[in-house]
């Protein structure tokens, strides 16, 4: 069955959203470094750590936490000139930053929240190394929110702010590579109900969360800065929390794929219990394999290996059912099979295959005395590994004996997902002891402007076109504008240069990407004080955008637009009516636009067209 | 309605459930909702239900839990190491009252907190004091020094002390001079508490467990190296200085390399089943287990003062100095203090006050030849420390006055490696 043929309401679609957004603050939540990101070949040096898993305040052992710590695993973390010995866990946080707890207020007021008497730090269990202090900093700080949706409204549960954990650069065999630049920056955590009953529904709420989000003007833009995670139940299904969608308009689509898997799972629940399925005991299956072909299994006993196998009792045919699109129970045994260090497993809805002859298949079906109903799944790896991946893939089997497990998966390009770890429990919170409570004011809250008021505004009080008023109150230089207009810019010229200019500098391959808030407001400023005309800004932010370090006057020079007053500009367009003469003398003042066109070919960018125009005019009437 | 109760509390038109925890403020009740987060809600104005009574004993001091390693088993083909713990970060833990980390494990916790010390060695575990080191007192100091003693006394190959790292050099410069000792005594700690996963206390222990079965029978001083967790150094007691309030690897030897660096990988991985790892790279000649017979001389004098000289002071700041046994001064450079300061310590000397000179440059010797100020400072009986680090200068004196028929003449030689005999730099 294809995805939309779901009748969701039947199937009790249950759905919630976590989005988590960066905000774009001068300084990090618990250190003065700045939330700048950067090149990791820009690092100055590299420090490298162990975690320990250590318990809660409450003495118990987080399931998630536990199951990341099973591997011994090294961390290696880049630093940079704008990181600091907090990024590295070598210095004490400072109090929570006054502009991150200002944002996340507002956030929390569009959001109709009520803001939390009294925040307290605490640290949530993270030992993945994603964290160097093996845990995020994070506080409770609304609830009880609503946002609307078409089809009535999503309650928001909580608001959480936290710090961004580090960068993943490069998974290692024994590691991970992270970056310290994105550690610490600013996180708000927007949790929803589990009110969302179908995808178009989730994808409207996450728009609606987003569009107020950037109406603070004060989070930041572009990928990743942005992440979504959907929680997906069906009635006979389990909460499954879905990490790390991307693209808003993936929502609906991850959706629509967990329902299908989840109903599949509830499917061969079913088929597996009226076969009164089972999984049998893990084996040492090695023997069957010991001149094998199989370059996979060959190179694992090759290197001091060994092969592990468990008898999966009435599952024949349904390991290689497809779930998700090209994805199988098979792949979900694999998932975890990878989680504990092996490349994946081979199982006997797929074999022969893969240099696994059908000898093969008999003997190892032999071997732990499996018949034509049931399913064998081996593992092919170092004696460690293989014993706890096949251990893992027994696990998993018996649980879709029972139906869909609760997990946190994480979200493919494909709109599909993969099994991560279990969901993360209560027991991995314990008390920032570092960082005092915080009693928030919130009378002090600034209420802004959501962005579709700002689009009305624009059109009415500026008179923008209602397409480009929509482009800038959603584009990421809305701030920016704002800032212009208010230091006197007008509105539709600022409105241009910063959407369609910048878009079609972006077309030519210049490096936009480089332009600060500052090198526009200094062309702007050149411009209002005549010493760049309006035609030449697309010149001096493409010299901007190429050497960010040149002052705004400087790039003028170097745009070869410098230095043009207007007996300069006169002197020109006298050179032009003179070469011209027999024309200016036979037509007079119908000569103009033929002229115009010339001087402009040799004035554009260092005069505006109005001068150019005006001065040639009065050339043409002296001479006509 | 107690700490550890379930209560659903009503304020300002938001109910929230959850376990009521001890709160460091009056105004405050703090919930730990279902989701693990803390929230404080304004007393005033809530309506609480209790749900449930007692459903977490939380704020409970002592509270082991039987799942992990309580029974440390003795085994025969292992050296047996001394865990002495006197408190600090490597052994702490959350303190409801303030809010704060304090020290609250035995010896066998630290066990059960840091795992990958199991069958490196048989633990003799024993706690001195419960107290963060900036606590520490003269007392303490003579009490950890009789139980390090009667530890090697009774067959202990290496003691290993856990100490808070604010004070560690003291103590582990006053033990330097009151054991002589034929097995190694490891000082370590942490920077980081133990209740975060990236604690140092785990390789820091590792590594000083390590050392404690190595050859070398010297108070040592084991702690990272760097800030990754890649190798430990051990300082030698009198030479170690915290330099740094919070990175890992603050502790430093003063004007030289440490006396050796121990490789983590190896010391985990080599001394796992009991052998001694071969993981030590020393920059220096070291005392060999056995060198001596052990020894203890633990009487101290108290009565010892460190001041600093710093421009501007009050001399009426240096008054209290009557009647002490002895004075350290810290002085500047080569070992300076303002001329018009120089009758007082005169005044001191002929009191019978011993006045030693140490340098707040803490790199290099004091010599008070070279100008007029420390020539008349010598006139004045004042003795010169050497390159004698300030802090254990004090407790040397201390020491001295209480051992030595000459204490003034002992500051000037070395005793326990605090003098460096001659200036190579680097060695």
């Amino acid at each position: 069955m294809s995805s939309s043929e779901y009748d969701y309401e039947s199937l009790g679609l249950v759905a919630g959203l976590e989005i988590h957004q960066q905000l774009d603050t001068e300084t990090k939540l618990f250190c003065e470094s700045p939330t700048e990101i950067r090149e990791p070949e820009d690092a100055e040096r590299t420090i490298t750590r162990f975690l320990h898993p250590t318990k809660s305040e409450l003495g118990e052992l987080d399931d998630a936490a536990l199951e990341e710590s099973r591997v011994d695993r090294e961390f290696e973390y880049l630093a940079y000139d704008t990181t600091c010995l907090v990024e590295e866990d070598d210095e004490p946080p400072t109090e929570v930053d006054d502009e991150a707890l200002a944002v996340a207020m507002q956030i929390a007021s569009l959001l109709d929240m009520q803001i939390v008497d009294q925040l307290h730090v605490m640290r949530k269990l993270v030992i993945d190394g994603s964290n160097t202090s093996g845990f995020q900093r994070t506080m409770l700080l609304g609830q009880e929110g609503e946002i609307q949706t078409s089809d009535g409204p999503v309650s928001v549960v909580d608001l959480l702010l936290e710090e961004e954990s580090a960068q993943r650069v490069e998974e290692r065999d024994d590691g991970v590579l992270y970056s310290l630049d994105r550690l610490g920056v600013p996180l708000v955590e927007i949790g929803t109900g589990p009110d969302i009953r179908s995808p178009q529904q989730a994808k409207e709420a996450a728009e609606r969360i987003g569009m107020l989000l950037r109406s603070t003007g004060k989070v930041k833009r572009g990928l990743g800065t942005i992440r979504q995670d959907v929680n997906v139940s069906i009635e006979e299904g389990a909460r499954v929390e879905i990490k790390g969608v991307q693209a808003l308009d993936q929502i609906d689509e991850i959706v629509e794929l967990e329902v299908q898997r989840q109903s599949e799972l509830v499917d061969i629940a079913a088929e597996l219990g009226e076969r009164e399925a089972g999984v049998g005991d893990t084996q040492d299956v090695t023997a069957v394999f010991e001149d094998t072909d199989s370059g996979v299994i060959g190179g694992a006993l090759g290197s001091g290996g060994k092969v592990t196998a468990v008898p999966l009792f009435g599952f024949d045919g349904l390991v290689g059912r497809e779930i998700q699109p090209d994805r199988r129970l098979g792949t979900e045994f694999s998932d975890h099979a990878k989680r504990h260090g092996a490349g994946g497993i081979f199982h006997t809805d797929e074999l022969p295959a893969y240099g696994v002859t059908e000898a093969e298949v008999d003997a190892l079906r032999e071997a732990v005395d499996a018949g034509p109903e049931d399913a064998v799944a081996i593992v092919a790896a170092d004696p460690e590994t293989a014993d706890l991946a096949i251990e893992a893939v027994a696990e998993r089997a018996a649980t879709a004996i029972e139906g869909v497990p609760e997990e946190t998966r994480d979200a493919t390009e494909e709109g599909t997902t993969r099994y991560l770890r279990p969901l993360p429990g209560a027991a991995r919170m314990y008390p920032e002891t570092d960082v005092p409570p915080v009693e928030p004011d919130p009378s002090e809250i600034e209420e802004p402007e959501l962005l579709t008021a700002k689009v009305d505004r624009y059109q009415d009080e500026f008179g923008l076109d209602s397409g480009l008023a929509e482009q800038v109150a959603y584009g990421r230089r809305m701030p920016l504008f704002e800032e212009a207009v208010e230091q006197g810019v007008d509105a539709t010229f600022a409105a241009s240069v910063l959407e369609s200019t910048v878009v079609e500098l972006r077309r030519d391959d210049v490096p936009v990407e480089n332009l600060a808030d500052a090198h526009f407001l200094a062309v702007f400023e050149l411009v209002a004080d005549d010493e760049l005309a309006k035609e030449g800004v697309g010149d001096v932010l493409t010299v901007l955008a190429e050497q960010p370090d040149l002052s705004a006057e400087d790039a003028v020079e170097e745009a070869g637009l410098g230095g043009v007053d207007e007996g300069e500009v006169r002197e020109v367009i006298v050179g032009v009516v003179e070469r011209n003469s027999e024309q200016v003398a036979e037509e007079g003042m119908a000569a103009f636009s033929g002229l115009m066109g010339e001087c402009m070919g040799q004035l554009r960018g260092k005069a505006d067209g109005e001068t150019i125009s005006s001065i040639l005019r009065e050339e043409i009437g002296k001479r006509s | 309605m107690n700490p550890g109760d379930r209560i659903r509390v009503t304020h300002a038109g938001v109910e929230n459930e959850g376990v009521l925890m001890p709160s460091s403020t009056a105004d405050h009740l703090v919930l730990k909702l279902d989701g693990g987060y803390n929230i404080g809600i304004d007393r005033d104005d809530a309506t609480v239900d209790v749900l449930e009574t007692d459903v977490y004993d939380v704020g409970d001091e002592d509270k082991p839990d039987d799942d992990g390693v309580s029974e440390i088993e003795f085994d025969d083909d292992l050296p047996t190491v001394s865990l002495i713990s006197t408190g600090g970060t490597i052994a702490s833990t959350v303190d409801y009252r303030t809010g704060a980390v304090t020290a609250q494990f035995t010896a066998e916790d630290v066990l059960r907190a840091v795992p990958e010390l199991a069958g490196r060695a048989n633990y003799r575990g024993r706690v001195v004091a419960n107290i963060l080191s900036e606590n520490m007192d003269p007392s303490i100091w003579q009490q950890l020094a009789r139980a390090v003693h009667e530890e090697i006394e009774a067959g202990a190959d290496g003691v290993v002390v856990m100490h808070g790292t604010d004070t560690m050099q003291y103590s582990a410069s006053v033990l330097s001079f009151m054991l002589d000792t034929p097995v190694p005594i490891v000082f370590t700690g942490s920077q980081r508490s133990a209740d975060r996963p990236s604690s140092d206390n785990v390789m820091n222990a590792v590594c000083a467990v390590e050392a404690a079965k190595h050859d070398c029978a010297e108070v040592l001083l084991c702690m990272h190296a760097s800030a990754s967790d890649e190798q430990c150094a051990l300082h030698r007691g009198t030479r170690v200085r915290k330099n740094h309030t919070s990175r890992r690897d603050a502790f430093e030897t003063v004007g030289n390399r440490p006396l050796a660096t121990v490789d983590y990988a190896d010391a985990r991985d080599d001394g796992a089943d009991g052998e001694t790892a071969d993981a030590f790279d020393f920059n220096r000649e070291y005392a060999e287990r056995g060198a001596v017979d052990l020894a203890l001389a633990d009487d101290l004098d108290p009565e010892v003062e460190l001041v600093k000289f710093t421009p501007g002071m009050d001399p009426a700041a240096w008054d209290y100095l009557d009647d002490k046994a002895g004075v350290i001064i810290e002085g500047t450079g080569l070992g300076h203090v303002h001329t018009d300061l120089i009758p007082r310590i005169e005044a001191l000397v002929d009191d019978g006050t011993v006045v030693a000179m140490t340098s707040q440059c803490l790199e290099g010797r004091v010599c008070d030849r070279v100008y007029d100020t420390g020539r008349d400072l010598l006139d004045a009986g004042v003795v010169e420390a050497g390159d004698t680090l300030p802090g254990t200068a004090k407790v040397k004196l201390m020491w001295a006055l209480a051992n030595r028929d000459d204490p003034a003449a002992a500051m000037e030689r070395s005793l326990a490696g605090e003098i460096t005999e001659e200036s190579q730099p680097w060695r």
